[in-house]
């Protein structure tokens, strides 16, 4: 391979060549949440951009066959939570999170997977078991002597917050005309979205899924309830690539097709939105005519009922909801890069006073919380928030990601609603109040 | 697309201080930057200028407001009232700026035991501004195991009097290592990691401690004790009174290579301000933009799959020099404004730029910028009077015909030239309409 060859195929991986953009100013380790709490993690930077060097340097050697990533030198990289606001936060744009985040699937690569890494990957299964045996499940994942066993044996903290299941899924709840595969026989785009509901609409908080679904109509659009598996991030975050790419894959085969006829793909996971729109090609190089296709039509509802709003095309007839809303910005949200529409949405809403949090992380960034060893990191990292959060007096809590908001619930013990629940509840609010019950299961 | 009234690029010192400005009056502000920079660069002081034989800061100003091209020739006269303004800022902030335009400048330590000038400090640095009495001693003292300030190097360069820049430096200088608790051990032990441990009360109390009795053994009389810039994070007023009440000498902090805890904190304060006043702040992605056909700009940053697009009714540029992002070199050696891209003032292509870096005149690409008439409107090369954009107001080191580094006049004209683009903005037009709405923004604060 020729000196060109290698700086043009260098060129193409803008993830890992950004570590050459590094000023080494430790902006970066301003802004991490993790380094501010503990020794174990020493900041983006140094596990960052300053060891990409010598990933690097081994790969660019002459004869190497072009450049991949190689473990990391620095094993601390496992801490990293990924929670993205490095490279937001960087003057000089290098991928730090992402960097990292390929560093430990590359320093993971070649080896079995630790077992509770995989099955924290694996939110389809456990969701499918989960509610077959909701019941059970939820009673034994609720046990203090079974928890303890699970710490003991495959190290998931005995305190971590972990969701219910739901006794049914969201799926099952809704009509059969809305699980069709893409068919051309829908109503156009413009009256019609796809929904992206993710593992937690599904399994465990159908409610919020109904809300979606209900406040999306209440704006005149047809909802779409394509077949749909995870979006794979529980299984990028656990440096599971190949699953995850497979995940990818069949997502995109279905939604693929919506998205070229001029369909918006909405989720109310702020975290699956991201992973559509750009975690299959900077975390899996998958870049293809489908993948970008999807990433364009993807939408965050928030972002979606905002541009909407934008547009002159939102029902704003809200009632009133005297009450002041914590609000807590997830760090997958703020990757999109989109601002924080929920915010703005709920000024429309007659008497609600939100208040931005204006809080890092709430520590628990995916799965990174539930782990034994990091389970104290997590809540060391929310603890501010949490404690901004039960100071506010509200009992009441909104955040666009649902990992977030049972990290908050369980350490605050204050009930925690997607924004997307709150503007439902405040179309309910503003009908008159005999016919349409509300919508909440 | 999102709606503003006006787009501040740049969250640095001139775009905060622009931004908060027009917060105060009303209007609905979006800052968008690429990162964080240039407060977390700076020392956390305020640099209004030091020039050769100026004994003021006030002189400074004048001299380089004299300068042909210089942004002082117009931002000079509003300095004094930037500067009262973001002093009353900072005080309700909990940080004082100590010193004033007046003042001499002074021969601060600084962390590689040099000195550099300043008039005008926050007051956890303040104590290094006083004359040195005869019989002074100076006792620099650091932490164990940590690496960006080692008090025996600096100590035995301030031993020299040639470091103290022609005045009149301490007596005696000691260098002082201490074990402070819990650190011994700790890998990587960063300014943020000291700064962040200062803010435990119980820790502090500790490590105070343990400064207080090293000196107390080793140093007798008057002097001054100057630490590593970490007396805090968050808790800084409350640290300052608690080493102020417990050490023998009158400690001051010295700012240390990036990230600066002082300009965190300086940061910290703007922003909670800017909040507080309804305006917000994006920070991630690199913004271009483009002037609307409708009298408005258009500002996209690349987002996750799509644009984030933002169109506002005016446009304000503190997006820094070349070494804030504002500006890059092409490998052409042409010079691109990376947001409009605006004819920039610099060198000329093919220009022989790695010369001489260190020439004492200034890098050629030090004093490149954005040219703009007196209301820091843009304009064409060679056509001063004609405006690109009435919407459009460039502010901070983006400013062209300033070499901020050698007459660190950097902090003056982002703030001189921050509140007056927001002047401008809020106002119709000329200066003196500007003044009304100054006095109405006033008005708005005292409501």
């Amino acid at each position: 391979m020729t000196i060109a060859e290698l700086v043009a195929e260098a060129t193409a991986q803008p993830v890992g060549l950004s570590a050459d953009e590094c000023l080494k100013c430790n902006v970066c380790t301003t802004v991490c949440p993790v380094a501010r709490v503990t020794d174990l993690f020493p900041g983006p930077k140094y596990v960052g951009p300053q060891a990409q060097r010598f990933r690097l340097g081994t790969t660019l050697s002459p004869g190497s066959g072009g450049l991949s990533v190689v473990p990391s030198p620095d094993r601390t990289v496992d801490y990293c939570s990924g929670c993205g606001l490095c490279t937001s936060a960087c003057p000089a744009d290098v991928k730090i999170a992402e960097m990292n985040n390929r560093a430990r699937a590359a320093a993971r690569s070649g080896h079995r997977p630790r077992f509770r890494d995989w099955l924290l990957g694996q939110t389809d299964l456990t969701g499918r078991l989960g509610v077959l045996a909701a019941p059970l499940a939820n009673w034994s994942l609720h046990n203090r002597l079974i928890r303890m066993l699970i710490d003991r044996l495959i190290r998931i903290d005995r305190r971590a917050p972990l969701p219910r299941f739901s006794r049914r899924t969201l799926r099952s709840r809704l009509g059969r005309y809305r699980r069709s595969a893409w068919s051309a026989d829908a109503p156009p785009p413009d009256r019609a979205v796809v929904y992206f509901h993710g593992c937690a609409a599904n399994y465990y908080e159908p409610h919020v899924g109904q809300a979606a679904i209900d406040v999306l109509e209440r704006n005149g659009f047809t909802v779409i309830v394509p077949p749909q598996v995870c979006c794979g991030l529980p299984l990028i975050s656990n440096g599971l690539y190949g699953q995850a790419r497979s995940r990818a894959r069949q997502n995109l085969d279905v939604l693929a097709g919506y998205a070229r006829a001029g369909y918006r793909i909405v989720g109310s996971s702020t975290s699956c939105t991201h992973t559509l729109k750009a975690e299959y090609r900077e975390m899996l190089d998958i870049d293809d005519a489908d993948a970008r296709a999807v990433a364009g039509a993807t939408w965050d509802i928030c972002e979606f009922l905002l541009d909407l709003h934008e547009q002159g095309r939102l029902d704003t007839r809200f009632g009133t909801l005297d009450r002041t809303l914590p609000y807590h910005a997830p760090c997958q949200l703020r990757s999109h890069g989109i601002g924080l529409p929920a915010l703005d949405l709920f000024e429309l809403v007659p008497g609600l006073r939100a208040i931005d949090m204006d809080h890092d992380c709430c520590g628990i960034a995916g799965t990174y919380g539930l782990k034994s060893e990091k389970y104290d990191i997590a809540m060391a990292v929310g603890a501010p928030l949490f404690e901004r959060i039960r100071t506010s007096g509200a009992g009441q809590a909104a955040c666009d990601s649902e990992t977030c908001r049972w990290q908050i619930a369980s350490a605050t013990e204050a009930n925690l609603v997607h924004p997307v629940e709150i503007l439902a509840e405040a179309y309910a609010a503003g009908d008159p109040p005999n016919p349409a019950p509300p919508t909440r299961p | 697309m999102a709606r503003a009234d006006v787009a501040v690029v740049g969250a640095g010192l001139a775009g905060l201080t622009a931004a908060i400005h027009l917060a105060q009056a009303g209007a609905r502000v979006q800052v968008l930057a690429t990162g964080h920079a240039a407060t977390h660069w700076a020392p956390g002081g305020m640099d209004v200028g030091a020039t050769p034989g100026a004994r003021s800061a006030q002189e400074a100003v004048d001299h380089l407001a004299r300068l042909d091209g210089h942004p002082y020739r117009f931002l000079a006269g509003g300095l004094p009232a930037a500067l009262a303004w973001l002093r009353s800022l900072l005080d309700a902030e909990g940080i004082n700026l100590v010193g004033g335009l007046a003042d001499p400048l002074r021969a601060i330590p600084t962390a590689i035991g040099s000195t550099r000038l300043a008039a005008i400090l926050p007051d956890g640095m303040a104590a290094a501004l006083p004359p040195w009495a005869p019989g002074e001693t100076l006792v620099v003292c650091g932490p164990a195991g940590f690496r960006e300030f080692w008090p025996d190097a600096i100590a035995a360069s301030l031993r020299r009097g040639s470091s103290w820049r022609g005045q009149a430096g301490p007596s005696r200088v000691e260098a002082l290592t201490v074990e402070l608790p819990g650190l011994a051990g700790r890998h990587n032990l960063s300014s943020l990691d000291l700064a962040r441990s200062f803010d435990d009360p119980d820790w502090r109390l500790l490590a105070l401690d343990t400064i207080a009795r090293a000196i107390e053994g080793r140093v007798t009389g008057p002097g001054r004790l100057a630490l590593p810039a970490v007396l805090g994070l968050t808790d800084h007023p409350a640290v300052l009174a608690a080493a102020r009440a417990r050490l023998p000498l009158a400690p001051f902090e010295v700012a240390l290579v990036p990230p600066s805890v002082p300009g965190l904190r300086l940061f910290a304060a703007l922003r909670a301000t800017l909040r507080r006043h309804g305006g917000r702040i994006q920070v991630g992605e690199a913004v271009h933009g483009r002037l609307g056909e409708t009298g408005r700009v258009e500002l996209r940053a690349p987002a996750a799959a799509r644009e984030f697009v933002l169109s506002a009714g005016a446009l304000i540029l503190a997006t820094g020099g070349i070494a804030g992002g504002g500006i890059v070199a092409e490998q052409s050696g042409g010079l691109v404004e990376t947001v409009l891209g605006l004819a920039v003032e610099g060198p000329p292509v093919g220009a022989r730029l790695l010369d001489d870096p260190f020439d004492p005149a200034g890098h050629p690409l030090e004093s490149a910028g954005i040219r703009t008439d007196t209301h820091l409107r843009p304009v064409a090369p060679g056509a001063p009077d004609s405006p690109l954009a009435a919407n459009v107001r460039i502010a901070g080191s983006l400013l062209a015909g300033q070499r901020y580094l050698r007459e660190r006049c950097g902090d003056g004209v982002a703030i001189a030239s921050g509140r007056l683009a927001a002047l401008e903005l809020l106002g119709p037009g000329p200066v003196g309409a500007a003044r009304a709405v100054a006095a109405a923004v006033g008005g708005t604060a005292q409501r």
